[in-house]
C-alpha cells in the first residue's frame, strides 16, 4: 500500500510542470478548432440554464423566490459546480482511454492522467464561477463575505473528484462495462443529488441522512450556502466530516485499484 | 567490452486473457476469475552494449514488440528483471505517441516535453526535426490529416534528432519511400558513428535490417533460438519454420 501512495506521489512531484502543461494542453484542444472557440466553454452551460430556467420558470411556474433571491439565480449557484462534477463523472472516467497513446506508445506516470484532465476542467470550472459572481452582481446581489469559502469548496470538489477520475479511469481503462455504467448512472445521480431542489427542505430524515453522505450533494449545498443561505462550512462540521469520510474511502479505491491494474493497463488498452 | 545498456535478465512476460472485460473487471475484486495464460516472453536473456546496433528477427507474435515495449517501459515484466541505462527514443508503430489533434509543431514540443528536454532545446532542434521530416507547410496541420507516411517520418525525424541513448526503431521505417530510407541510413550511420548510441532494429526485412545492424537476435515464440552476428541470425531467420 504504501509503495503506491509513494509512487503516485513521486509521479506528482517530478511532473507538476508536465501536468500543468498538458492540463493547458487538453483545454486547449476542447475548444479549438471551432470558429467560436472558448466561447464554447460558456455558451454550452448558458443554453442548458436557459432551457432548465424556461422549464421551471415558465412551464412549471414553480419560479418563486428561494430565501430572497430569484429561482434562477438559486439555479445556477448550484448546476454550474455540477458541470464540472458531471464532466468528471464521464470524461475524467474515459481520461486513460482518451490518452491511450500515452499510456501504450512510450513511458508515461499514467497516474498522472486524471489529474491534469480534472485541472483542465477545473479551470473552466471557476471561470463559470466568477461568471456566477458576476451575474448574481448584475441582479444586485453583490459580494458577501460567505463568498470567501468558495476557494475551499472549489478545492473540496477537486479533490475528490481528481481522486474519482483516478479510480474509474483505471476501471474504465479494463472493462468498457464500467465506463458504459458510469454513463448510464450520470443523469440519475443528477437528479438524486440535489442539484435541482433543496436537499436541505427534504423531510424524511432517515433520506435526509443518506443524501449528507452524498459528496455531491455536499458540494453543491457548499456552493448555495456560500452564495444564498450565507451559512458556514464550520458550522456544519459534521457534514464536512461526512464528506471527509467518504474521499477517505475514495483514496483507499485509488490505491487498492491502483495497485492491482497499474502493470495491467499498457496490455489492455 | 563496453557498458552494457540493456540487460534483460530471465524475463518472462505472460498475458492475462480473460474471456471478456467483464471477467477481467470481477477479477480485480475475486481471485477465482479464471483467465488464459499467454506466454508472450519465456524466460529472455541478453544484453547489449553501449554502441551496438542490433537487428530483432522474428516472425509475427514471436515476442519482438513484447522486448521493445519493455525497454521502454510501456509495459512491465511479469518475471526478471530489465535494466535500462539511458534515454530511449522509441518509435513503436507508426502513430508512436501523437496527439492526433495537435499539429505536428505542437506534437514535437509535447513529445519533448515527455521525454524531458527542455523547451529551448526542442527550439533549437525544431527546424532540423521539421526539415528531415520533410513535410513542409503540413507542420502546422492536425497529425490525423497526415499520411501513414508522414507520420512515420516525422516520428523518426524527432526520434533521431533528440539525441537519444537508446533508439529504437519498430517497423516504421518499411513505409517511407526509398529516398527517405536513403536519408534515414545516412542519418542512423551518422548517430552510430559516435560509438555512444544504441540501436535496436525489429523489421521482417532482412535486407534493411542488415544494412543497419552488426548483431541479430532471433525470436521464436518467445523464446531466443540464435543470438550473433547478423549474416548467421539472417540465415537462422530464414529457416524458422513458420
Amino acid at each position: 500500500m504504501i509503495y503506491v501512495i509513494k509512487e503516485i506521489v513521486r509521479d506528482h512531484i517530478q511532473n507538476k510542470a508536465q501536468i500543468i502543461r498538458l492540463a493547458k494542453a487538453d483545454l486547449f484542444k476542447t475548444y479549438r478548432g471551432a470558429a467560436l472557440g472558448w466561447a464554447w466553454a460558456v455558451i454550452k452551460p448558458c443554453v442548458t440554464i436557459a432551457a432548465y430556467w424556461f422549464a421551471f420558470s415558465v412551464g412549471l411556474r414553480k419560479g418563486s423566490e428561494v430565501a430572497g433571491y430569484p429561482f434562477i439565480l438559486w439555479l445556477i449557484a448550484g448546476i454550474i459546480p455540477w458541470f464540472y462534477m458531471s464532466e468528471m463523472l464521464t470524461q475524467g472516467t474515459d481520461s486513460l482511454r482518451r490518452y491511450s497513446y500515452l499510456v501504450t506508445k512510450m513511458k508515461f506516470p499514467i497516474s498522472t492522467i486524471p489529474t491534469f484532465v480534472s485541472l483542465s476542467k477545473m479551470f473552466i470550472n471557476s471561470i463559470m464561477i466568477l461568471i456566477v459572481i458576476i451575474i448574481f452582481w448584475i441582479s444586485g446581489f453583490p459580494p458577501t463575505i460567505y463568498y470567501l469559502q468558495i476557494p475551499f469548496y472549489l478545492l473540496l470538489d477537486l479533490i475528490f473528484f481528481t481522486l474519482w477520475a483516478q479510480f474509474s479511469s483505471l476501471l474504465a481503462a479494463v472493462s468498457k462495462d464500467f465506463a458504459n455504467l458510469v454513463k448510464s448512472f450520470v443523469t440519475a445521480i443528477f437528479w438524486f443529488s440535489g442539484v435541482l431542489w433543496d436537499a436541505k427542505s427534504i423531510k424524511i430524515s432517515w433520506l435526509k441522512k443518506l443524501l449528507y453522505l452524498n459528496p455531491i450533494t455536499f458540494l453543491i449545498n457548499g456552493f448555495r450556502d456560500s452564495f444564498i443561505n450565507k451559512v458556514w462550512f464550520f458550522d456544519q462540521l459534521n457534514l464536512l466530516k461526512y464528506f471527509s469520510i467518504i474521499t477517505l474511502f475514495m483514496f483507499v479505491l485509488v490505491i487498492v485499484s491502483y495497485k492491482k491494474l497499474r502493470r495491467d493497463i499498457p496490455d489492455v488498452l | 567490452m563496453s557498458k552494457k545498456v540493456i540487460i534483460f535478465d530471465h524475463v518472462t512476460k505472460t498475458y492475462n486473457l480473460y474471456k471478456n472485460s467483464k471477467q477481467h473487471l470481477l477479477s480485480i475484486f475475486y481471485k477465482k476469475v479464471k483467465c488464459k495464460k499467454k506466454k508472450a516472453l519465456d524466460d529472455v536473456s541478453f544484453e547489449i552494449g553501449q554502441g551496438e546496433s542490433v537487428a530483432l528477427l522474428g516472425r509475427n507474435g514471436a515476442g519482438k514488440s513484447t522486448i521493445l515495449k519493455i525497454i521502454t517501459e510501456v509495459c512491465f515484466p511479469t518475471s526478471g528483471t530489465v535494466l535500462v541505462d539511458g534515454v530511449v527514443g522509441a518509435l513503436l508503430e507508426l502513430n508512436s505517441g501523437f496527439d492526433p489533434e495537435f499539429t505536428g509543431r505542437e506534437n514535437i514540443y509535447l513529445k519533448g516535453n515527455i521525454l524531458g528536454i527542455p523547451k529551448q532545446t526542442i527550439d533549437s532542434l525544431l527546424d532540423d526535426i521539421i526539415d528531415f521530416a520533410d513535410i513542409d507547410e503540413y507542420i502546422d496541420q492536425p497529425v490525423r490529416t497526415y499520411s501513414s507516411g508522414m507520420k512515420a517520418r516525422l516520428g523518426f525525424s524527432i526520434n533521431v534528432n533528440i539525441k537519444p541513448d537508446i533508439l529504437i526503431v519498430d517497423e516504421a521505417l518499411s513505409v517511407g519511400d526509398a529516398d527517405f530510407r536513403k536519408k534515414c541510413n545516412k542519418k542512423v550511420d551518422q548517430i552510430l558513428s559516435d560509438k555512444k548510441t544504441t540501436l535496436l532494429f525489429v523489421t521482417h526485412s532482412t535486407a534493411i535490417a542488415k544494412s543497419f545492424c552488426k548483431r541479430g537476435i532471433v525470436l521464436k515464440k518467445g523464446s531466443i533460438v540464435f543470438d550473433g552476428s547478423i549474416d548467421d541470425a539472417i540465415s537462422s531467420y530464414e529457416q524458422l519454420k513458420p
